[in-house]
């Protein structure tokens, strides 16, 4: 058919859509998805199609839909949906790349996302779907898919025209080591993506230019960071070439893994080969085992003491988890030898528990269910259970609305690790904790299979279903109090440290905002150094955010964790944080965007500047008396944090006007 | 709700439809949909005028209705559908203080009825009865096969049977031997029989106003029940002159002073014209939205515009474009069944795929694999959307599709 027929044809489905009523949108929907999917299959059709993409979206093809917040739409979920979507919802995410590359080329503005932030999105698709681009679609899509398939090649080729692999290229590098200086636990879609540079750069694509180099060296860190392992021989030819190292050889090789690790967090299946074989292989060594498991691992001083005082265990742990297929461990490892957690009495005692823990039918089959079965349910619960206490703030609630539970595993991680242990192991063998709220006991019994969150770590995959029906439970015990049930919830879902008092800038009957002067008077008295006297955070506490988009529009509640309070290298009053959103790097709108590195963060923190963050604050715990005089803050400064919620967030919610559709709804995401 | 026109009439619309609701919406004319309870929730949702109200059968409390509708300040009631036929005429007949309308609608509502006042009104229709058990059948089909001095042995001419009160192709039944005969189900019983008319069969969509027809479109049916298409080819339009005396003879004889109807016709192949049944409501197999493609108005709109009694000559005159002439091209749809009797999948035949006339299609893919045994005419599984220029053509190609599997 001729393009110029499809053309006119699909004008006049997107003319009925335009016309129709929004709940009437759906009716139409498919008239313009059917016509533009096989205009996409047609030469030249991509571009017409891209011509009209601003137009579909604007008539509304993207309504009740997931794409009609382009914000919020994950890179890694558009592989699955390539590949196992039905046609529509295929066509519809093509349709939103085009209309997102719109956005990204400056000629169209969709509310909500920037035409960087359209830039990164389509970058990131790209980079996970490379093999679409290059080598057209697999066979299981065209049986599935029909003609549509070549629309979807069609669209990615049209992606990379209009993008460019090497202009792209700077960006997927500059992309995986942004996701990867936060240091997530979630490293799949990192390493699918370097995969997929790693395949278009062995057809010779993206040039020798700067980012070139700098692909191929993180392409190198994770297929071949040492001189054995640089042709990525394999496994099995790997060890043979191993075993005959020298000492200086066997040296280097330890470093070279090390360096590799540490410099994004990601780790090598070779390195896991590796430290298997110095860990476990009955072979006399040209040098000692230990300082080549601890140049393996990159430790200091500090790790290796403790490597030398737990051999036992980290043996029995490498045994225990580190394969091919949990190599992440391996870092999980190195970061725990080297936070001297271990010599908190009750953690190694905890550990050798949980090398022996026997799963529940329940929890093997959700683990096996959600990871697969390369290694057992039992290996990758240690793996994972590794890697949280490595990685306290790598933990991302993934795309599941329980900020609350991802939050409480990683505070529990960096600050009673033996309680997460505890928690960990009841959970794993029974189908069951409990907590207590006042005094009563809390079952989660039932929980387990509920809700599972399939794109989360091992422990949380465990925990969250657990963790997300007991938050509830004492939220229903709360309800009738009057107030924020967290003010109640958090010291006794947390721990004991959490400040017993809680400060609420809103009303939760109305919505409205309540005492928020006195509110950011006490933040500031509490956490701001300059007036608290000069005191640390010590403990993570638990705070709520109101949560805006880049525009600055409330967007929901959100639990975070306040970490620590410092001055960064330009003097700034920073609040370091964690947000159990996978990605922090978030630009909350009005100039507030979260730092990730580059501000003085540690991996996994996120960053404000003082103000910007209490600008965003409404709840936040703290001890009633403080222990030291306190000053006044700075009125002045006080005044521009107010005005900024209130040109954000708070908008509408002062006291004369209320915002009665967010009055009472407190559940934190 | 958009802006409505305060000089114009304020309508009911009887029925749940969210074509028509979005259709009606976007006019310029006060609305408010009466459906059932159980539509409420979503009408709140999206701001769509609504009056709650369970359709059953008339009965004592038609009046509250009516009431209701007339103190809320409405001016007419719009039916949608067959059920809701008979509720607008006892509605109209409060709102526009015309008891007539009552009686009316009860014509359209009974098939066995409507015929007779046609034949009364001296509209020729085939032969009929009605039928309350297998008995009566048995007795028609032997009496209309002897009547055409079939001798025994020969192959039957078949009958139709239809429910009295159920629109368009539900509960539709073509029976031919004893043995289908005794496939009925008990619970169809009672219904009207018809003789098989050897013809053309097409439908009409006629706009009236003040008795005078306003815009008729004739919907050229390739093979009833899968596909249809409008405007209909010149050999079929060379008929209009025709068909428009025959449907002022049935606005004379229903006593037709406003509205929209929907009747069927046999051109037999001697150039007679036999009626088959009418409707006063929107037609099936989304014959507005064919309507809508090749003329560009909103048959919905259109429908509307004639009730409303406060609708001007003048704006009737502007909105209609001029029949046949001004169509920008025919448009056609096609009915799918499977062929088979296990599917897999959906696959749009390339053949389809690659004509310049196919514009898209509402299949979905199979839910289930064995596909259920067709009895009377079911329901298709989703329509298939051409438009062309050439009628012959698209004629041809709709005829085409029946030999070709969408489900494989």
């Amino acid at each position: 058919m001729e393009s110029r027929q499809l053309i006119d044809k699909l004008e006049y489905a997107i003319e009925q859509l335009e016309q129709a009523r929004p709940f009437n949108k759906v009716r139409f929907r498919s008239a313009v998805l059917d016509v533009g999917g096989r205009l996409a299959g047609e030469p030249g059709g991509v571009d017409a199609l891209y011509q009209l993409a601003a137009r579909c979206d604007r008539a509304g093809i993207f309504a009740d839909t997931p794409w009609d917040q382009p914000a919020t739409l994950l890179p890694g979920l558009v592989r699955n949906t390539l590949e196992q979507g039905d046609r529509q919802t295929v066509l519809i995410e093509l349709l939103s790349q085009l209309r997102l590359l719109a956005v990204s080329n400056g000629v169209y503005t969709h509310a909500g996302i920037p035409a960087e932030q359209a830039r990164h999105f389509l970058a990131q698709v790209m980079a996970l779907n490379l093999d679409h681009l290059l080598a057209g679609p697999g066979e299981a899509m065209r049986a599935r898919l029909g003609r549509t398939s070549t629309a979807v090649s069609g669209v990615f080729r049209y992606l990379l025209e209009n993008i460019g692999f090497a202009d792209i290229l700077g960006s997927l590098v500059h992309e995986v080591r942004r996701i990867m200086s936060q240091r997530p636990l979630q490293v799949d879609s990192v390493k699918s993506m370097i995969t997929q540079i790693a395949l278009a750069r062995s057809r010779g694509e993206g040039g020798n230019g700067a980012a070139a180099a700098d692909a191929d060296r993180l392409v190198s860190n994770l297929f071949g960071p040492t001189a054995t392992c640089a042709d990525d021989p394999g496994v099995q030819l790997y060890l043979e070439r191993v075993v005959r190292l020298s000492a200086g050889e066997l040296e280097s090789e330890a470093s070279a893994f090390a360096r590799a690790m540490h410099e994004n967090g990601l780790v090598s299946d070779y390195h896991a080969v590796f430290l298997r074989w110095l860990a476990l292989a009955d072979v006399d060594l040209p040098i000692a085992r230990e300082s080549l498991q601890a140049l393996a691992l990159g430790l200091s001083s500090t790790g290796l003491d403790a490597l030398r005082t737990f051999h036992d265990l980290v043996g029995r742990l490498i045994e225990g988890a580190v394969h091919i297929g949990t190599a992440q461990s391996v870092y999980g490892l190195a970061l725990i030898l080297e936070s001297g957690m271990l010599y908190s009495a009750p953690v190694a005692p905890a550990l050798w528990r949980q090398i022996d823990l026997r799963l529940s039918p329940v929890c093997a089959e959700i683990q096996s269910t959600v990871f697969g079965t390369q290694v057992t349910p039992a290996t990758r619960l240690l793996a994972g259970t590794i890697q949280v206490l490595g990685q306290p703030l790598g933990i991302g609630q993934g795309n599941n609305p329980t900020c609350q539970a991802a939050r409480a595993i990683s505070m529990w991680a960096s600050n009673d690790p033996d309680y997460l242990l505890h928690l960990i192991s009841r959970a794993a063998h029974f189908d069951e904790i409990v907590l207590h709220f006042e005094g009563e006991p809390i079952s989660s019994a039932g929980a387990a299979g509920a809700m599972i969150p399939l794109d989360t770590d091992p422990v949380s995959v465990l925990l969250v279903p657990h963790l997300d029906l007991i938050y509830r439970l004492m939220g229903e015990l709360c309800a009738g109090r009057g107030d924020d049930p967290h003010r109640w919830i958090n010291p006794e879902l947390h721990g004991w440290w959490v400040g017993r008092e809680c400060f609420l800038a809103v009303d939760i009957q109305t919505g409205g905002l309540r005492d928020y002067d006195a509110f950011l008077h006490r933040f500031y008295c509490s956490y701001h150094p300059f007036y608290n006297g000069n005191q640390p955070i010590i403990h993570p506490q638990p705070a709520g955010l109101a949560v805006t988009d880049s525009t600055g529009i409330f967007v929901g509640w959100h639990a975070i964790t306040l970490i620590r309070v410092a001055l960064d290298g330009d003097n700034v009053m920073r609040l370091y944080f964690f947000n159990p959103n996978n990605d922090s790097g978030q630009d909350w709108g009005a100039g507030v965007k979260v730092s990730t590195h580059g501000n003085g963060e540690r991996h996994g923190e996120a960053s404000l500047p003082f103000a910007e963050l209490a600008s965003r604050l409404y709840l936040f715990h703290d001890d009633t008396e403080a222990l030291v005089p306190t000053t006044a803050p700075d009125a002045a400064e006080l005044q521009e944090v107010k005005q900024m919620a209130l040109s954000s967030w708070a908008a509408g919610r002062d006291a004369t006007a209320q915002a009665p559709t967010v009055a009472g709804s407190s559940a934190q995401g | 709700m958009g802006n409505f026109d305060r000089n114009k009439g304020y309508v009911a619309i009887l029925g749940w439809s969210l074509n028509a609701i979005d259709a009606i919406d976007r006019f310029d004319r006060r609305y408010v949909i009466v459906a059932p309870s159980w539509a409420e929730e979503y009408a709140n949702k999206h701001d769509i005028p609504f009056i709650s109200w369970n359709f059953e059968r008339l009965n004592e409390r038609s009046m509250e209705i009516a009431k209701r509708l007339k103190d809320e300040g409405v001016d007419v009631a719009i039916p949608l559908f067959e059920e809701t036929v008979e509720w607008a005429g006892a509605i109209n007949a409060v709102l526009l203080d015309n008891p007539r309308l009552m009686g009316q609608s009860l014509l359209f509502r009974d098939k066995a009825l409507m015929k007779r006042r046609a034949q009364l009104g001296g509209i020729r229709v085939g032969i009929f009865e009605e039928a309350q058990d297998k008995g009566d059948v048995i007795r028609f089909l032997t009496r209309v096969n002897q009547a055409l001095l079939k001798l025994d042995g020969d192959p039957n001419d078949p009958i139709h049977l239809k429910a009295f009160d159920k629109a368009g192709c539900l509960g539709h039944r073509v029976v031919r031997t004893a043995e289908d005969v005794d496939n009925i189900p008990d619970e169809e019983f009672p219904f009207l029989m018809e003789s098989h008319l050897d013809g053309w069969e097409f439908a009409v969509e006629a706009f009236i106003k003040n008795g005078k027809i306003h815009f008729m479109n004739i919907s050229e049916y390739v093979t009833l029940g899968y596909s249809v298409f409008v405007p209909a080819t010149p050999d079929l339009e060379k008929w209009r002159p025709r068909v428009e005396e025959e449907i002022q003879k049935l606005i004379d004889t229903f006593e037709i002073d406003f509205g929209f109807i929907h009747p069927e016709y046999f051109v037999t192949s001697d150039g007679k014209m036999y009626f088959g049944e009418v409707a006063y409501r929107p037609p099936g197999f989304n014959a507005f939205e064919l309507i809508e493609r090749a003329y560009g108005f909103n048959a919905y709109q259109a429908m509307v515009m004639m009730f409303d009694p406060k609708t001007t000559d003048e704006e009737i005159e502007a909105f209609f474009p001029k029949e046949v002439v001004d169509a920008k091209g025919h448009a056609g749809c096609f009915g799918v069944y499977p062929r088979r009797r296990v599917v897999n999948e959906l696959k749009i035949p390339d053949a389809t795929e690659n004509h310049a006339y196919f514009e898209f299609h509402e299949l979905q893919s199979p839910m289930q694999n064995k596909v259920p045994k067709r009895s009377a005419f079911g329901t298709h599984w989703g329509l298939v959307y051409f438009f062309g220029d050439d009628p012959y053509q698209l004629r041809d190609l709709l005829k085409a599709q029946e030999e070709l599997d969408y489900y494989l």
